[in-house]
């Protein structure tokens, strides 16, 4: 199987619905990310990386219920499947040995 | 409280391009972040950032596809019906195999057919000018029945052009075998060697520009504007001079040293949809076939033709060329000869005789009874052969219908079920036309394939060079669309049929519509023998007729006869010739003479009077031939009265021998007694019985024989049935006659045979079609009997426990079907007999239409249709009950 590519935002969009667990939703993930990044992000770029990660399989998606201030809009919460957990932890480790491969020398 | 909302422009051009998956709950995050902003940050910003949002929303993978996100779907649906169709198709290979192969079949007679009908009516589009060429048609009605010719006087052309306005150019060709035309001998100047060969015409120039032939050589404009000037296709141009550019060069016909001919052009070869098909044309300039002969209004021998100017109103035109041709050259041509004026004004009203002009574009349809000599197709014929390969494909789609509302007992379930599970009719209907469009489409491969394999078999009745045109951009576009139109026709009815099940009944269990036999299924099944009993009646009366043709007595001995061509290079030879071969021990006579009493031989009209009588009396239009004395012995031509010429009496040189119809229109004992034409005053010394000397369409007309010599057709009389040895004893005397002149022959009754060529063909057409209404007819049937049985099983097999015999089964399966043939019988009796009584109208001499026709196409049907029957009803009736009964 050809390896899955995950993109930087991607990967942060990922890490921000494992994070949120249950309660990952577009204007969550966008508040929360902007509030670690320290920069506006826009909802745009968030819906378009939630679907290219639902379409290779990283998420999963419900529908919750009705709320007011949406307009009548559902909310669509994400959760992380068992291939996204894979992929993030893949991430994780190849960024964790490359670190370790840095002559601690360097920076005296 | 009024909530404030986001702009509304924006929000509806969000909903707009939005994919409708994805639209709820992006526009719901929109919304929350709206309402946020709204009060972190006021109306304001929250808008512009709205927008922005919005905006770079505004992606592709955001955006529904054009296609419409809906048709995945549909496609699913598609593909399950054409899944449960395939599936359906091979569960039951026989009565898809009756429904798939009929249909291909009938599409395979309809695409033959439909490329024959093509190819008849492209005959002469390729002329630039064909909407403003017309051939010129002089018509006079005779005893009721009109004849038209195409043959007018020499100075005719010239006087339409001088005379009318309307016509911008005339041009005229003479192919009479009378003054040289049609086969010859011919070889280049400096070789010694005699070719034979066809298609010799006398053609003016004016003519090759207004058809605008394409020239290969030579000037298109002066190839045949010098006297004794030649063009000769490009076939024939290969084969008397390969590779090299002829004009200029010597031809010399029919041995005639002394007058060659110089090739002015070499002409592509006439298209085979072309009405006129020549090798030769020889110019016309300076020549004259008699002195004046050129002026001269009283013999017609010229096709004429003419270019007319744009915008001519045809019908008010032809009526006044008529009218002022008539008045201003024949009435004074017709006086001349010493006929009153009355006389002749009576002759042109009691004849009606007028002249019209025919679209060269429809020459060869239709021309019906016109005296050209060229070979025709026939309108009559396209329309037959259309509504042939109609009624085969009706047949077929006739089998599609039956069987798909026959088995319908077992899609009722389906279509139940379907119906529960939330589909509409429509969807049902949807469903059953593209299962039909499919087997429509397979039907259509298929018949392709066999229309592939049956191309040469069809060409070679149908005297066509038929391809099937890939190469065309509309033939396989075309093929698809009528596949798909076919398939929807054929399963309009079924799929309305099927998609009307009430689902609470089916699923219940108690469906038994498919089961009846309906009135419908019924209806069809009749029309469908109708259509096939018909074409039998009328194959079995063709072929009636060319039997009665063959075999009636024609009044002279068409067998053992050899004619040997071309002995005209010869010259007075020729009488030597024929006293060598007249002692060979196998030849009865031999005689010499042009004028075979087969169409297409030379002919010479005349009339005659009673002496004395010339233009007081009309005079009795008639043959007038030169033979030699033992022309009669020859050919077994009876005397009735008098005796035959005498080559020892020099009195015989004014004798004449009539037949029995000269006898008769010139009226009296005429034995004795002297007759007039135009070549002299004749005794009359001998008359024979009538012989057939034109195809039995026609009368025998009246009929004068003088003696004269020196003809191309040498008659052999043989008197034993081996053949192959006289041919070579009769090759080697002529050998030393002709040494540069191979031996052509022929034998009489192949050619008289030939003249019937075409109703032959007819025969050979209508067999085939008639096998094949047959054979798709009685796949249906048989596919529906098999249904029946399949449907009756249980009530059979209680039947036979219950003590029911076999044949008392067998009638019972039967008798329904039988019924329907015997009904469709009495149908088509009529129909057959009307349409055959039509046919043989053409012939003066025809077959009787009797009774025995139709008893033997009836049982024929009918047999055919019980053996058809008999297969499964025995089947059935010889079953053990108990394999029915098990089964639950």
């Amino acid at each position: 199987m050809k390896q899955q590519s995950l993109g930087e935002f991607e990967e942060l969009v990922l890490l921000m619905v494992a994070a949120l667990h249950d309660e990952a939703y577009g204007v969550a993930i966008l508040e929360n990310l902007e509030l670690k990044l320290e920069k506006k992000v826009n909802i745009s770029a968030i819906h378009v990386a939630l679907k290219r990660i639902e379409d290779k399989g990283f998420v999963k998606s419900r529908f919750g219920g009705i709320t007011e201030d949406r307009g009548g809009r559902r909310k669509k919460f994400y959760t992380i499947t068992a291939l996204g957990k894979k992929m993030l932890d893949i991430q994780y480790e190849l960024r964790a040995s490359i670190y370790q491969q840095i002559p601690k020398i360097s920076f005296g | 409280m009024k909530r404030t909302l986001p702009p509304h422009l924006l929000l509806r051009f969000f909903r707009w391009f939005c994919h409708p998956k994805l639209l709820k709950y992006i526009e719901g995050d929109l919304m929350e972040l709206y309402s946020e902003r709204l009060k972190e940050k006021g109306k304001r910003t929250a808008d512009l950032r709205f927008i922005f949002d919005v905006l770079l929303l505004f992606r592709p993978s955001i955006i529904k596809p054009t296609e419409g996100y809906k048709n995945l779907n549909s496609y699913g649906m598609l593909k399950n019906y054409l899944k449960i169709s395939w599936r359906n198709l091979l569960k039951q290979k026989m009565y898809s195999f009756v429904k798939i192969g009929g249909f291909a079949v009938g599409v395979a007679a309809c695409l033959l057919i439909a490329l024959f009908i093509k190819d008849e009516l492209s005959y002469d589009q390729h002329y630039a000018n064909h909407k403003k060429l017309f051939r010129v048609l002089g018509v006079i009605s005779e005893d009721g029945a009109s004849k038209k010719g195409v043959a007018f006087p020499a100075p005719m052309a010239s006087a339409l052009k001088e005379d009318f306005p309307e016509i911008v150019e005339t041009g005229r060709y003479n192919n009479s075998e009378l003054f040289g035309a049609g086969s010859s001998e011919v070889r280049v100047a400096d070789k010694p060697d005699n070719a034979y060969d066809e298609g010799f015409v006398y053609f003016d120039q004016s003519l090759v520009n207004m058809l605008q032939l394409k020239f290969i050589y030579g000037n298109p404009e002066k190839a045949l504007s010098e006297p004794n000037a030649i063009v000769i296709t490009k076939r024939k141009s290969d084969k008397y001079f390969p590779g090299e550019n002829p004009v200029g060069k010597l031809l010399v016909i029919n041995d005639q040293a002394d007058r060659t001919y110089t090739i002015g052009g070499v002409i592509e070869d006439f298209k085979p949809t072309s009405h006129l098909q020549f090798d030769f044309l020889i110019g016309m300039v300076g020549l004259e076939f008699w002195k004046d002969e050129q002026q001269y209004w009283g013999a017609s021998n010229y096709a004429t033709y003419v270019l007319v100017e744009e915008g001519t109103d045809i019908p008010s035109f032809e009526a006044k060329l008529s009218n002022q041709i008539l008045e201003n050259y024949f009435l004074p041509m017709m006086l001349e000869e010493g006929q009153s004026e009355a006389d002749a004004r009576k002759f042109f009203k009691d004849t009606n005789a007028h002249m019209e002009m025919q679209p060269i574009d429809q020459v060869h349809l239709y021309s019906f009874g016109v005296d050209d000599s060229l070979v025709h197709g026939d309108i009559r014929i396209v329309w037959l052969f259309g509504g042939i390969a109609l009624f085969i494909l009706l047949i077929a789609a006739i089998n599609f219908i039956n069987l798909s509302t026959a088995k319908s007992a077992n899609r009722a379930k389906e279509v139940g079920l379907r119906k529960v599970s939330g589909s509409f009719r429509i969807n049902i209907i949807n469903q059953f036309l593209s299962e039909s469009v499919m087997f429509s489409l397979i039907s259509f491969v298929l018949g392709l394939m066999i229309a592939l394999l049956t191309l040469p078999y069809f060409n070679m009745i149908s005297g066509k060079s038929i391809v099937i045109p890939w190469t065309y951009w509309w033939f396989t576009p075309s093929l698809l669309v009528l596949s798909v139109f076919v398939g929807i026709i054929a399963g309009i009815y079924p799929s309305f049929y099927l998609s009307s099940f009430m689902p609470i009944q089916v699923l219940k269990g108690n469906l038994t519509q498919g089961a009846k036999s309906s009135p419908l299924r019924s209806t069809l099944v009749i029309f469908q023998f109708t259509m096939s009993i018909i074409l039998i009646i009328s194959t079995m009366v063709i072929y009636r007729q060319m039997n009665f043709i063959l075999n009636t007595k024609i009044g002279f001995e068409k067998d053992q006869v050899v004619l040997l061509q071309g002995t005209n290079t010869l010259k007075s030879q020729v009488v030597t010739l024929a006293e060598e071969l007249r002692s060979l021990p196998g030849v009865v006579n031999v005689s010499n003479g042009d004028y075979i009493p087969v169409r297409g031989s030379k002919r010479n009209g005349n009339s005659f009077w009673n002496e004395g009588k010339v233009n007081i009396d009309p005079g009795v239009q008639s043959q007038f031939w030169r033979i030699d004395p033992f022309y009669l012995n020859t050919l077994g031509i009876k005397l009735v009265e008098g005796r035959d010429f005498n080559s020892d009496l020099a009195s015989d040189s004014s004798a004449i021998i009539i037949n029995e119809r000269m006898a008769k229109e010139l009226g009296g004992d005429l034995l004795g007694k002297r007759i007039t034409n135009y070549a002299g005053l004749w005794t009359v010394i001998g008359i024979v019985e009538d012989f057939h000397f034109e195809s039995l369409r026609e009368n025998i007309i009246p009929l004068g024989l003088v003696l004269g010599q020196e003809a191309s057709v040498l008659a052999v009389k043989l008197n034993t049935e081996n053949m192959s040895d006289n041919i070579s004893a009769i090759g080697h005397v002529w050998e030393k006659f002709a040494p540069h002149q191979p031996m052509r022959y022929n034998f009489l009754d192949d050619r008289y045979a030939a003249m019937y060529d075409d109703v032959q063909r007819m025969g050979k057409i209508f067999t085939s079609f008639s096998v094949l209404a047959i054979v798709v007819a009685c796949l249906g049937l048989f596919a529906l009997s098999a249904f029946t049985v399949e449907q009756r099983g249980k009530e059979i097999s209680v039947r036979l426990i219950l003590g029911a015999s076999v044949n008392s089964v067998f009638q019972l399966l039967t008798w329904n079907f039988v019924k329907l043939v015997v009904i469709a019988f009495a149908i088509a009796t009529p129909i057959g007999w009307y349409l055959m009584t039509k046919w043989l109208q053409d012939y003066v001499y025809k077959t009787e239409l009797g009774w025995d026709i139709f008893a033997v196409a009836g049982s024929m049907a009918i047999l055919i249709a019980l053996i058809t029957i008999s297969y499964q009803s025995l089947k059935a009736a010889w079953m053990k009950p108990i394999t029915n009964l098990r089964s639950e």
